[in-house]
């Protein structure tokens, strides 16, 4: 058991450094280590630290934050479907990006904040139509919610790209597909500082999850207050969903997948879960996003296509272990 | 104009005549300097002699060749393919999303994009990277010009610059006098069939068209390829449809369009896209080749 | 120790109270039982204290304070609570699951070093050891139930609730489960068993309540409330009680209302 999780670390170290080795121009290996050490040709020294490095720790981030945030979610819905943009993130991220694009807004700082707002705007919107449906208990009702706002928010979107020209729609969909070809390092460290403010509170609630896994009724015997901590547990794991959204727009099935590769190596503690969630998340956006900028160089796959086309046969042998 | 005023006002105004003038001259002056950015609001990298240029645009690509420095091109995108010099330099990839490390590996000193929101976090990479990027974006046909003279100002290129720049002012000018007493006939010039896009007020073709002596019926509209409804074409009735051989086969295969008497009675100008398509060096040319299907015979 | 003192309970939108000035002790060392109909409020009881339905009037005491009082997982230190239904949404070992008990006496960061021994002896107590290696999905209903009564042991609290502890399971499982319960509140725990299974209760309890329509309808000794006269009005059904001295306590026989030559 522990042998498949130091499996599951040293792959992830390999992908990171295959990450910052491997990209569409060849570097010796020789070359890579220097320009790790700060020495070299100027002009590999930039490829290695300003355009591979950056990008390999800002998936490591977002693989981490989605894995994370899937397991919570997952966790508190009861629901091995779920993910982490299920409660309106992903519409209210598109929306909130789509409508920066088609106002003619290009500079990416603004559309990631126009996301990020985006996506907040919508979880609230979903958690607030959930208390007005009456959710005392029940998940199902959050979860349609976030379908309504979700579908809303899809229909916001048609209309804004449907009077737009065909560069916006072409910026709008490429965004939506998710990338990390922008990452800078102040992208990452943005992210970082989400991921530090959320992660050690979602640590600090995974007893809580173990507990809420149970049932709402099993969960008050072990002295959990199920609204409350149910409550928190969402809103903590969409804002890291939202800070993920807005680094690299949207990547799929990550959040969707990872939580169950975690709980099939360490079982369904959740403190346990979340920390390898984390590890594999980041291990696999990491080679993700390598192959998006390989296989078919110097062109880039979306992130988001990568991980969808990764992800669909590996759910389905999920699927099948599970019955 | 600033003599001619103080000739005017008696002594008592002439102070405020001075100043006057001063401002006006200033405000002339400010219309002729060279403006300090380039189309992506961008600042301009410093004019020097450039030697290893990435271009990553058709349009310019073939610029700076015929600014003669096309052999200083060591990248250039996959659908740069004129003249066919530029066939040899190093295809690179897309010009829009352009890979960064792929062009950092060529070592260029200067990097040419095409100015579109696609393309900022690129142009920030390059930058970052200290290799100086130029945005360049041509929809219309004083935009070329400037393209012409910022360009060439920034690869140390200035006098050929101006050179190009009026020897295709001088061609559009040589049409514009032949087909100016010419009757205009109407024309629409179909972009893009589903949605439905024509080429507008806002884009080089629609100049062209006119320079070639006829009336683009949707010149009022001011963007270069605007969503226009089909009722609307059939309403406007043009004259003759302009497309290229592709939109031609659209055209024909889908029957809204026999509603159209232009194209029920034939009236469809086949354009050569390889020339019109983009506002290059070779708008001359393509001047010619749509004043000659406009009114043949007009310019041998 | 629990004290219901006159405690009702509405559910919103209901038109009567599921739960009537409803009194009642928990008290340690006996083994106290609540019986009744489906739908007497015997559960919503268990659900109040718990703080997942609001009190419209009265107070529950646990250890003399007020449950509205006391945070969760205070709560939790004091009462160890088997609800009626809990099913974990992922499979989880049987030790996992037996340790979650031991979660409101350990803060969010801290572990148990203690916790495995915790755990063996609870799965000791309650017959479950060797269900400890394997997986909740992989249970018998049975099986289930006794390792959730581990867990309940495991959580060491001086006052043990459990709703319906003998669901699933056979006449074996049965007997001892309620011999468990019974020698726990012998050793001076304070035990509640909400059940249907009159006959258990009356061979083991201390302490019978019989709810009837959110009310109570009788409480005292077994040999109290086991009367056919109490009984078969609530139950709205024929009903015997015998007393075979074999046993040593009353036993509820209900009679059938159709009989085979009927039809």
């Amino acid at each position: 058991m522990s042998g498949r999780l130091a499996f599951l670390l040293v792959a992830t170290g390999f992908a990171v450094v295959a990450g910052v080795a491997i990209g569409p121009v060849w570097v010796a290996p020789a070359d890579v280590w220097r320009a790790l050490a700060g020495d070299g040709d100027p002009v590999v020294r930039a490829i290695v630290l300003d355009v591979r490095a950056p990008r390999v720790a800002l998936a490591l981030l977002v693989g981490a934050s989605l894995g994370i945030s899937g397991a919570v979610l997952q966790g508190a819905l009861r629901n091995a479907l779920a993910e982490p943009y299920l409660l309106g993130v992903s519409g209210g991220a598109a929306a909130g990006a789509v409508l920066a694009v088609a106002v003619g807004v290009s500079a990416p700082s603004v559309i990631s904040v126009a996301a990020f707002a985006g996506a907040l705007l919508a979880v609230a919107l979903v958690m607030g139509v959930a208390r007005a449906a009456g959710w005392r208990a029940d998940p199902r009702v959050l979860l349609m919610a976030g379908v309504v706002v979700g579908a809303f928010a899809n229909a916001a979107i048609m209309v804004l790209l449907a009077g737009a020209p065909a560069e916006t729609t072409r910026g709008a969909l490429w965004w939506m597909m998710g990338s990390l070809g922008a990452a800078q390092w102040r992208d990452a460290a943005r992210l970082a500082l989400v991921l530090a403010v959320t992660g050690p509170a979602l640590l600090h609630w995974a007893r809580d999850l173990d507990a809420l896994a149970l049932g709402h009724d099993a969960a008050a015997a072990l002295g959990v207050r199920p609204e409350q901590a149910s409550r928190r547990l969402f809103l903590t794991a969409s804002l890291l969903a939202a800070g993920t959204v807005a680094a690299a727009g949207l990547v799929g099935f990550v959040g969707l997948v990872v939580p169950h590769i975690a709980r099939g190596l360490v079982g369904a503690r959740h403190r346990a879960v979340l920390s390898v969630a984390a590890i594999a998340g980041g291990g696999l956006v990491v080679a993700a996003d390598l192959a998006a900028r390989t296989v078919r160089a110097p062109a880039e796959l979306p992130l988001g296509a990568v991980t969808a086309i990764v992800g669909v046969p590996f759910f389905l042998s999920l699927l099948r272990r599970i019955r | 104009m600033s003599v001619f005023l103080l000739a005017r006002w008696s002594t008592k105004g002439r102070l405020e005549a001075a100043v006057a003038a001063a401002l006006l001259v200033l405000a002339c002056s400010r219309q002729e300097t060279r403006s300090a950015v380039d189309d992506a609001g961008d600042p301009l990298p410093p004019a020097e002699m450039r030697t290893r240029i990435v271009s990553l645009s058709p349009a310019t690509t073939e610029l700076l060749f015929a600014l003669g420095a096309g052999d200083r091109l060591v990248g250039r995108t996959r659908w740069d393919a004129w003249p066919d010099a530029a066939r040899t330099v190093p295809d690179l990839g897309n010009g829009i999303r352009p890979s960064v490390e792929v062009v950092m590996a060529a070592r260029p000193d200067l990097v040419v994009l095409y100015a579109t929101g696609d393309n900022r976090d690129a142009a920030r990479a390059f930058r970052a990277a200290g290799i100086a990027v130029i945005s360049l974006r041509i929809d219309r046909i004083e935009h070329f010009e400037r393209a012409t003279r910022l360009l060439g100002d920034v690869v140390g290129e200035p006098v050929r610059a101006v050179v190009v720049a009026d020897s295709v002012r001088a061609t559009l000018e040589r049409v514009r006098r032949a087909t100016d007493s010419l009757p205009h006939p109407t024309v629409f010039l179909h972009a893009w069939e589903s949605p439905l896009l024509a080429i507008g007020g806002g884009s080089y073709l629609s100049q062209l068209v006119e320079i070639a002596g006829a009336r683009n019926v949707f010149a009022d509209f001011p963007g270069p390829s605007p969503q226009v409804s089909f009722e609307e074409v059939l309403r406007r009735n043009p004259e003759y449809i302009l497309a290229g051989p592709a939109t031609l086969r659209t055209i024909r295969e889908t029957p809204r369009w026999q509603r159209l008497p232009a194209v029920r009675n034939g009236r469809i100008l086949v354009m050569d896209t390889s020339l019109v398509g983009r506002p290059g060096v070779r708008l001359g040319e393509a001047a010619v080749s749509l004043a000659r299907l406009l009114h043949p015979g007009v310019l041998p | 120790m629990i004290v219901f003192e006159r405690v009702s309970v509405r559910y919103p939108g209901a038109a009567v109270d599921a739960v009537s000035h409803v009194s009642l002790d928990v008290l340690p060392g006996r083994l106290t039982a609540v019986v009744g109909p489906n739908g007497s409020g015997k559960s919503t009881l268990v659900r109040a204290l718990l703080g997942r339905v609001p009190l419209a009037s009265g107070r529950i005491l646990v250890d003399g304070d007020s449950s509205v009082d006391l945070p969760p997982r205070e709560l939790a230190r004091r009462v160890a609570v088997a609800v009626q239904r809990e099913e974990p949404a992922f499979p989880i070992t049987g030790r996992a699951y037996v340790s979650l008990g031991r979660a409101p006496h350990v803060g969010a960061w801290g572990t148990d070093p203690r916790e495995d021994e915790w755990v063996d002896r609870a799965a000791a107590l309650a017959a479950v050891t060797e269900l400890l290696t394997r997986r909740t999905d992989e249970l018998s209903g049975g099986e289930w139930q006794r390792l959730r009564l581990a867990r309940a042991i495991a959580q060491d609290c001086p006052t043990l609730v459990l709703d319906e502890p003998t669901t699933f399971l056979d006449v074996a499982h049965e007997m001892a489960a309620f011999e468990l319960l019974s020698s726990l509140s012998r050793r001076g725990a304070a035990v509640l068993a909400v059940s249907h299974q009159l006959n258990l209760v009356s061979r083991f309890a201390d302490q019978v309540v019989l709810l009837s329509r959110g009310a109570v309808a009788a409480a005292g000794s077994p040999a109290d409330v086991m009367d056919a006269r109490i009984l078969e009005p609530v139950y709205d059904w024929p009903l015997v009680v015998s007393h075979d001295p074999a046993i040593g306590a009353p036993t509820l026989v209900p009679l059938r209302r159709t009989m085979p030559h009927d039809d």
